[in-house]
């Protein structure tokens, strides 16, 4: 009777930790592009190579930026973010662990568009905070679209912007995530 | 005497001031003309990083880095992925914005390529469980990546 048990409690475990694996959806080509609007000036970079991670399930949820991914039209912009702005020697990535908060309201076995709330910890700069954003889970013949917008200040994160350059670079930057994610098979 | 001197300042002035403003909004330049660093396979880049992380990140991040690999998934977004089938190490590369967003129309999956670009990161493989990111193989980033012409 026990041995039974066992082997049913057995079986259930391996099941659960199965379905586990097949719940991960990856993407290791992410796109992350932030804007600065300013008097002067406006900034853009972008990012085609980051990783992300949604576990379909429980609706966790991680990036992990390339600091020194962001590419810039400007070749001394691009020196002034990597030297003076974000310290990417210092910092190399940016990294968000979080949630969908309203994740049970994501049917992933069908196809359809959710908006979702997002919620979870930024560090960027060696600096961790909280934060909450809009964003959409696209679901689309097996694969998962995630994507947002928000807008972070970068004082916040210790980003101090010299005054000389105050009317070029807004305090206030618009991000903007674009995620194609697909089934992890490990 | 004294005009000639001061139209001499005058012109070193105005001289000054446009290389000062070229150097200002300087334009990037296409990275994937410029002579690389380093040429390197995916495979290799990635087994540098492995090995020794600390020094491949001197050899070659920032440096222009021409890399060869099997064209593994290509987001249309704008990067390629270079990598074998069955292993989770991989080489991501970027494509320049500006000069070779669309190079991923050149390229099939399954096929071979080379690619050229600046190396900006590495990311290991995690093997804590509690880690989401965990098990993904080892990345390396290249940006401002484009199909290289080898005649």
């Amino acid at each position: 009777m026990f041995r039974k048990n066992l082997i049913v409690l057995s079986g259930l475990v391996l099941f659960a930790t199965a379905t586990n694996a097949q719940d991960r959806y990856f993407t290791k080509t992410g796109q992350i592009d932030f804007f600065s609007k300013a008097a002067l000036e406006d900034i853009a970079a972008k990012n085609n190579a980051v990783t992300a991670v949604l576990d379909t399930k429980s609706g966790a949820m991680q990036f992990s930026v390339p600091m020194k991914g962001f590419e810039f039209e400007k070749k001394l912009m691009q020196e002034h973010f990597n030297e003076n702005y974000v310290e990417s020697d210092k910092y190399p990535k940016g990294d968000f662990k979080g949630i969908v908060a309203n994740n049970a309201a994501v049917n992933y076995a069908k196809d359809g568009t959710y908006s979702v709330t997002v919620k979870g910890r930024l560090t960027i700069h060696g600096v961790t905070r909280d934060v909450e954003a809009p964003g959409t889970i696209k679901v689309n013949n097996g694969k998962v679209d995630a994507a947002s917008t928000f807008n972070i200040k970068l004082s916040d994160y210790n980003i101090s912007i010299p005054a000389v350059v105050k009317d070029k670079i807004s305090n206030s930057i618009k991000i903007n995530v674009d995620t194609r994610l697909e089934p992890f098979k490990g | 005497m004294k005009r000639k001197i001061i139209l001499g300042v005058l012109l070193f002035i105005v001289a000054a001031a446009i290389v000062g403003y070229a150097i200002v909004f300087k334009s990037r330049g296409d990275i994937v003309q410029d002579k690389p660093d380093a040429a390197i396979t995916a495979k290799a880049l990635i087994t540098a990083f492995e090995k020794d992380t600390a020094i491949a990140s001197k050899q070659y991040i920032e440096k222009v880095v021409e890399v060869s690999g099997n064209v593994k998934k290509i987001d249309t977004a704008g990067a390629v992925v270079l990598g074998e089938e069955g292993s989770l190490s991989e080489v991501v590369v970027a494509l320049d914005k500006k000069y070779h967003a669309k190079d991923y129309e050149k390229l099939k999956a399954g096929s071979s390529t080379v690619l050229q670009g600046i190396c900006s990161g590495y990311q290991a493989s995690s093997n804590d469980p509690n880690d989401l990111l965990s098990g993904l193989g080892t990345t390396v980033q290249l940006r401002s990546g484009g199909v290289k012409n080898k005649d």
